[in-house]
């Protein structure tokens, strides 16, 4: 189990925890003091993740469409910040 | 001009469990138009830490510690980071309403800002001038003294925070998960930087009692609302039975993550 413990420039700390297999997601969990409404949708961002490449750009593009959704609201990181700290439990 | 009416449930003490069980009952409740607005002040016995519903329990929490201790450790409905809620030295409150409300401006940081001025009115009270600082802190003297967390579903606002009254740094750091190596002097200085009591801006002890009150006065006149005392319904009750039993009290969800 890889991981990292990020702290948001002027926002909320991301620990992440991380499974992979030749630079591909293999499970995940993001964790930390952020806010992300509805809550539940946590686990299907982690869902999206799983089988994702670890490279920086695609995962934030990734996570970006995700919180594409006006129904989504991240608070306190963005989807660059979450990218940065799995490829942060990755190295 | 009328004056918004809220439910009001004074002061209590309850286990970790039951006031956590209670804010989400209520907010089903609401859900089904069968409760009003209503605003409630607990204390949490015995002492417990809770920790954000993202947060990992084990990495946040010793939980060795909290086990000898008898604290308790939950995880909340709500994101944000991790509370110690000792007995003596904290009141909570939660404040639960409708979307659509006028307390409840669409921006969820506006609307921390909006239900924060009832602690900043009821601080003024003790004496203390405070601020609200996003995304969803109180501070006085530069100093964290109240952090708050919010959640959104059922058509309903939950924004529940605790207010810091007196702070032992050294319990703190024993409950929170942080390597005892790291427990230095420095570390207690860095701290003391950040996050502060009405016992250290004062300079004096404000009883529990006095908290609640200046609270309850703060909230009502800040955000223009009556509070009627008044106690839970037997359905919110018996939700907080089954939230009680089947989901606050158990590993599956305290150690989810």
């Amino acid at each position: 189990m890889k991981k990292s413990t990020y702290k948001v420039p002027g926002g909320k700390l991301l620990k992440i925890s991380l499974e992979e297999n030749n630079g591909v997601i293999q499970r995940i969990q993001i964790m930390g003091d952020f806010f992300l409404h509805p809550e539940e949708s946590i686990v299907e961002l982690e869902e999206i993740l799983v089988g994702a490449e670890l490279n920086q750009n695609k995962l934030s593009e990734t996570i970006q469409s995700f919180l594409d959704n006006p129904d989504i609201i991240l608070i306190g990181a963005s989807s660059a910040d979450i990218a940065k700290a799995i490829i942060l439990a990755d190295n | 001009m009328t004056v918004d009416e809220l439910r009001f449930l004074p002061l209590e003490t309850n286990s970790a469990f039951e006031n956590m069980a209670i804010d989400e009952s209520i907010m089903n409740s609401m859900r089904d138009g069968n409760v009003p607005p209503t605003f409630r002040l607990y204390r949490w016995k015995p002492s417990a830490v809770s920790i954000g519903t993202f947060q990992g329990m084990s990495e946040e929490v010793d939980l060795a510690y909290c086990k000898r201790k008898n604290i308790d450790y939950i995880r909340r409905i709500t994101g944000g980071g991790a509370v110690y809620h000792d007995y003596d030295g904290e009141v909570t409150y939660s404040i639960i309403l409708p979307k659509g409300h006028r307390l409840v401006p669409d921006d969820i940081i506006e609307s921390y800002k909006v239900l924060c001025s009832g602690i900043i009115a009821g601080l003024s009270r003790l004496g203390i001038d405070s601020e609200f600082k996003p995304i969803n802190d109180v501070i006085a003297g530069g100093r964290k003294i109240s952090g708050n967390a919010q959640t959104r579903r059922h058509r309903c606002v939950l924004q529940h925070g605790t207010i810091l009254l007196d702070l032992d740094v050294r319990v703190m750091f024993s409950v929170l998960k942080v390597p005892e190596e790291k427990i230095s002097d420095k570390m207690i200085a860095d701290v003391k930087e950040r996050v502060t009591s009405i016992r250290e801006m004062l300079n004096k002890r404000v009883s529990i009692n006095d908290l609640a009150a200046a609270l309850e006065a703060g909230f009502a006149e800040s955000l223009d609302i009556e509070l009627i005392p008044g106690s839970l319904t037997d359905e919110e009750r018996q939700y907080v039975e089954t939230f009680r039993k089947n989901k606050y009290s158990t590993d599956d969800w305290n150690l989810s993550r």
